[in-house]
């Protein structure tokens, strides 16, 4: 080959070489764009699980499909790696020659998300199941259904009913959204929990002759109760004694941060008649932004950087979770560390809370600064770093001006007096101790859990119509409409009754709250109806 | 104006001929060794090549030494950061993988030629041995080189490397402890690697490298005639710039298919090292298959025994071959021997390949 | 690659008189030369891209307030992107830079906050009585003894506006992360750390 038929080939190699790297700048921006979340891979089984999603893919295979999507799917992350299990666990069994169990709980995924489950532990998220004994759990229970089984009193054509299941609504309406205490069932019939198990820190039960009593079906898989499981309620109480389910807000399989980014995941809880955050957010500038800029949000990318990443909109978890430029890009899996008042209580109480994450009740200063670890207004600053990405300082100020100024005039006017109504009629015995059972209690509870929630989160998150028309006007009709006649006939009645000294100190109660400045226009007019009509007959 | 420039250009000319008194003339005539025509015949420039690979070697080297951090802690991010968000990182990595397989596979292609052409014979039997030498250096390169990424397959790898010293007699445990930095794997391992793999392994190679080169200027390349040829080729041609041009097309061909190969199949992240969970299938870099499989075949200490003689007569088989020659009378006996060899290397890799365990 | 060519034995140099044939063969040695560039010079800028890196410059900017908040001889903690806590100052009068100053509230004796004493013009470290001076400086003390200072970040005023130039990420909020989680992964970034954990310049 003569030397300039070298030369020539030098110089077609070189731009060949060219033309490579040219290729290679196009795979870099083909990566860029993956990583923007523009297109996704496929992917292959690890061999640990090659044959579970060879079966699954045919006995369940939408189980099989939504993995595939997941980033867990792309690393490497398989069947086995979350279903794994010890022999000694409660609910450990033999399936196909690996020891497995169903449900998988934070302390499983902490095994490699050791910082979120810590995070999300000390969270009130975490606390969800415990709502025994609380007023919500009675309604379901008791209320609603019955603690105890009762018989069918008609038959219902097409199935034999032996007996009824009172515990229907708490195990639907109640552990679905708080969290089950899983239960295993035990030979003796009754249920096998964590109480019974016992389990040390390394989530093994110590009670090690308990697991000789769970039952199980042919193949030897532990029998979960339906009363506990399925159940993907947030603060689940799980018979390794870790709290909460993670897959509440990222849904197996495909555990995606997509959906957890979006509004609609919270809105499997926070939602309808008592607490409609979902739908308050929809009615803010917020949601609408949202609703219509989604497409731009990166809702896919490998990170989710508030003010890098996206800053078309906020959702739920761009002001509560996700990161931000201005907190180091810490996403945080304890939604409370921004919310500085706690709108939950008949009153709204102000977020500083112990180190226990529980918020401090006493007004002792020395007692509350020897408890209090993180203030509220340490937590309205962090909430505050999110709103400066898109607001100035003194808009974001004079918004908070707006929600405190909205918050103590509910606290002042309706929800403290309603409590010292309702906790003189108790102390006076006008009341019975059971709750519910009477017309004010429900009163009450639809004033401050109802309606009195709706205004403070509608005002929390900027819904003026759930502030006003479906929050105060109708917390106003409540008190001045129901509240106080239904107080009053009762002082009437112990009247009639001869409890004079009952009825005078309740009514000195309701006469002086009506007699502050704020209620003197109810005040008048009350007096003035009084004439024409005297007040037992009123209602 | 055109006579002041061409002043100032012969000052300047000067002024470097007294401080750097080497002429392009003596620099050519110094590069400019003659080379035989059969290496007119491309494949015969494979000894070339891997020098060429070391060079792109180096450099992508040097450019993933940037990020690079040899902690436990970090190494498995750090070589992430470099795939997943370095611009350009991903390139850079497979290229140095790619680059990695292809310098082994030019450097077992070039010891092959050597061996059959008979090119280590008298009295190029020193050269041979720091042929090998090369040879070891490269493989120990490949090895330290994925034991950094800290991945399954490094942990591991490095772990059954390490144990395999172990089983060596009498220096074993000294030596797993000089390789691993303690009695275990530990946190100032990765460090180690790092230096053996970034300084010590590229330097050694670098100075037999040099004298590998000198050898052959000394002794001239080995000249092979093709029946078929022509009596009236000149025997000999330019280095200068004939056979550049040569090195310079195997290189652009190289970088080329490089690029296309970084491009297909990259370089991608295994799972994160686990030292709690031995993966089910694990397997080493293609180029250890043999020795793998060698190690399957037999107890420990016998196989490490036996490859530590497979070695050793590789090293010594210029002198080996010779006895044979003597012996036997037969100077095609290393050629016979030669292609049992290459049958049972292939053959073991091939197997190891395709079997999962 | 045959070898029937027979030009191979002349050099390519010593061109005649200006000819096609030596315009044709100076055109292929450009071409040649282009070629290369063209080849390696692409890789080169590669290189250098991959090199720049790019991650985020660790301090930036940071608004802290208007200067009207902030009395003369007050101080207010200002917490900086990556958490560490900041002192910011306004020591005299006057709306020039050098009338605020911003200090780590972090004591370089063994960590704790420091918290200023307008009234006495110092910051003062609760746990070991350490006093610097409002320049940061220690004048009493552990830290004196050590001539120790609070690390100082630079401010700027603009428009009636305080600005701070803090950390946005830093190796000390790493070097915590790092020693409660193994995988030292922040966000999905991929941030440097030398060594033990251990207290890192802010």
């Amino acid at each position: 080959m003569s030397l300039r038929t070298k030369q020539l080939l030098i110089a077609i190699l070189g731009f060949g070489f060219l033309a490579s790297l040219i290729v290679v700048q196009w795979a870099e921006v083909t990566r860029r764009r993956i990583e923007a979340g523009v297109a996704v891979r496929k992917v292959k089984a690890p061999a640990s699980s090659r044959a579970c999603v060879e079966c699954h893919r045919q006995v369940s295979p939408g189980v099989v499909d939504h993995w595939e999507g997941s980033t867990h799917a792309l690393k490497g992350v398989g069947c086995v790696e979350c279903h794994h299990a010890d022999t000694g666990d409660a609910d450990a069994f033999e399936h196909y020659g690996a020891t497995i169990a169903t449900i998988v709980t934070p302390k499983d995924c902490s095994r490699c998300h050791r910082r979120e489950a810590e995070e999300f532990m000390h969270s009130h998220h975490a606390k969800g199941g415990n709502i025994l004994a609380s007023l919500d759990n009675f309604l379901a229970e008791t209320v609603e259904g019955a603690r105890a089984p009762f018989d069918p009193h008609s038959p219902t054509p097409g199935m034999t009913v032996d007996s009824v299941n009172g515990m229907a609504s708490v195990n639907v309406g109640c552990k679905q959204c708080h969290g089950s205490k899983v239960a295993l069932r035990a030979k003796e019939g009754n249920l096998i929990t964590v109480d019974d198990l016992k389990p040390g820190p390394d989530g093994k039960p110590t009670v090690r002759e308990v697991l000789d009593r769970i039952e199980r079906d042919a193949s030897g898989r532990p029998i979960l109760d339906p009363s506990s499981w399925p159940n993907t309620g947030i603060g689940r109480i799980n018979l390794d004694g870790s709290l909460g389910s993670c897959s509440a807000c990222h849904s197996r399989h495909d555990f995606s941060p997509r959906r957890a980014r979006q509004p609609e995941n919270c809105g499997k809880c926070h939602l309808g008649p008592d607490h409609p955050q979902k739908e308050i957010y929809e009615e803010s500038k917020h949601g609408v932004a949202y609703r219509d800029l989604r497409e731009q949000m990166n809702l896919d990318g490998e990170t989710w950087v508030l003010g890098e990443d996206y800053s078309q909109a906020p959702t739920c978890a761009t002001c509560h979770m996700s990161a931000n430029t201005r907190n180091g890009r810490q996403v945080t899996h304890d939604p409370g560390i921004r919310i500085s008042w706690t709108n939950r209580p008949p009153v709204s109480l102000l977020m500083d809370t112990d180190a226990d994450g529980n918020v401090v009740k006493t007004s002792d200063p020395e007692e509350r600064r020897r408890l209090v670890v993180d203030t509220w207004r340490q937590k309205r600053d962090r909430m505050k770093q999110v709103c400066l990405h898109c607001h100035t300082e003194p808009y974001v100020n004079a918004f908070y001006q707006q929600y405190d100024d909205f918050v103590i005039n509910y606290n002042e006017k309706f929800a403290k007096p309603g409590q010292q109504i309702m906790s003189a009629l108790r102390q006076a015995g006008l009341l019975t101790p059971e709750e519910f059972d009477e017309e004010i209690e429900w009163t009450w509870f639809y004033l401050w859990h109802h309606e009195g929630r709706r205004a403070r989160h509608g005002a929390s998150m900027m819904a003026p119509d759930y502030a006003h028309w479906h929050g105060m006007y109708e917390v106003a009709e409540r008190f001045y409409m129901e509240l106080i006649p239904q107080a009053e006939e009762l002082v009437h009645r112990a009247e009639a009754a001869g409890r004079t000294e009952a009825a005078q100190a309740v009514r000195q109660v309701i006469e002086s709250i009506l007699s502050r400045p704020e209620h003197q226009w109810f005040r008048k007019a009350h007096d003035r109806q009084a004439v024409v009509a005297p007040p037992a007959m009123q209602r | 104006m055109a006579a002041s420039r061409t002043g100032w250009k012969n000052r300047l000319a000067a002024w470097w001929a007294e401080r750097v008194p080497v002429s392009g003339v003596q620099l050519r005539e110094l590069t400019n060794e003659p080379v035989p025509n059969h290496l007119k015949k491309w494949w015969f420039a494979l000894g070339g090549t891997p020098a060429y690979l070391f060079l792109i070697q180096v450099f992508t080297g040097i450019l993933l030494a940037f990020y690079y951090q040899p902690s436990p802690l970090t190494a498995y991010e750090s070589v992430a950061y470099i795939t997943r968000h370095a611009e350009y990182g991903w390139y850079f990595r497979s290229l140095h993988k790619w680059g990695a397989t292809f310098m082994i596979a030019a450097v077992i292609l070039h010891q092959m030629r050597v061996y059959f052409t008979g090119a280590y014979r008298r009295p190029r039997e020193l050269n041979w041995v720091i042929g090998m030498c090369l040879l070891l250096c490269t493989l120990l390169l490949g090895f330290t080189g994925y034991s950094l990424v800290y991945e399954q397959l490094s942990y591991w790898g490095a772990q059954v490397a390490a144990n395999l010293s172990e089983a060596v007699p009498l220096a074993g445990s000294v030596l797993k402890h000089l390789l691993l930095g303690g009695p275990e794997y530990n946190e100032r391992t990765l460090a180690r690697f790092y230096v053996i793999h970034a300084a010590v392994l590229p330097v050694t190679l670098i100075l037999l490298l040099a004298i590998h080169i000198a050898f052959v200027r000394l002794h001239g390349v080995t000249e092979l005639r093709f029946e078929d040829e022509e009596q009236t080729e000149p025997r000999y041609y330019n280095f200068f710039p004939d056979h550049l041009y040569t090195e310079l097309c195997i290189g652009l061909v190289l970088m080329i298919l490089l690029s296309a190969l970084a491009t297909i199949f990259p370089a991608v992240m295994g799972p994160k090292a686990n030292p709690l969970e031995t993966p089910e299938v694990i397997k080493p870099e293609w180029f250890f298959y043999v020795v793998f499989r060698w190690l399957k075949l037999f107890s420990l200490t016998t196989a490490i025994v036996s490859a530590g003689f497979i070695v050793a007569a590789m090293f010594l088989w210029p002198w080996i071959d010779a006895l044979l020659i003597r012996l036997t009378g037969n100077r095609e006996i290393s050629t016979y021997i030669g292609v049992v060899a290459t049958i049972l290397l292939t053959g073991m890799t091939i197997y190891e390949a395709l079997v999962e365990h | 690659m045959d070898d029937s060519d027979s030009s191979h034995t002349q050099r390519p140099h010593g061109a005649g008189p200006t000819t096609g044939r030596s315009a044709r063969r100076l055109f292929l040695r450009v071409a040649m030369a282009g070629g290369l560039v063209a080849g390696y010079g692409t890789l080169g800028v590669m290189a250098g891209r991959f090199l720049y890196s790019n991650g985020q410059p660790s301090r930036r900017w940071q608004f802290v307030t208007t200067i009207d908040a902030l009395a003369v001889g007050d101080a207010i903690l200002y917490e900086a992107p990556n958490g560490a806590k900041l002192i910011i100052a306004r020591q005299k009068e006057g709306e020039t830079d050098d009338c605020f100053a911003a200090l780590s509230s972090i004591c370089p004796h063994l960590g704790c906050l420091v918290h200023w004493e307008p009234q006495n013009e110092r910051f003062f470290c609760p746990c070991h009585n350490g006093i610097f001076d409002k320049g940061g400086k220690a004048i009493s003390g552990p830290p004196a003894a050590a001539g120790q200072q609070l690390t100082r970040f630079p401010v700027k005023v603009d428009r009636g506006r305080l600005f701070v130039l803090a950390p946005v990420e830093s190796l000390l909020e790493l070097n915590v992360a790092c020693r409660s989680h193994t995988t030292c992964r922040l966000a999905g970034h991929f941030r440097a750390r030398a060594g033990e954990p251990r207290r890192a310049e802010v």
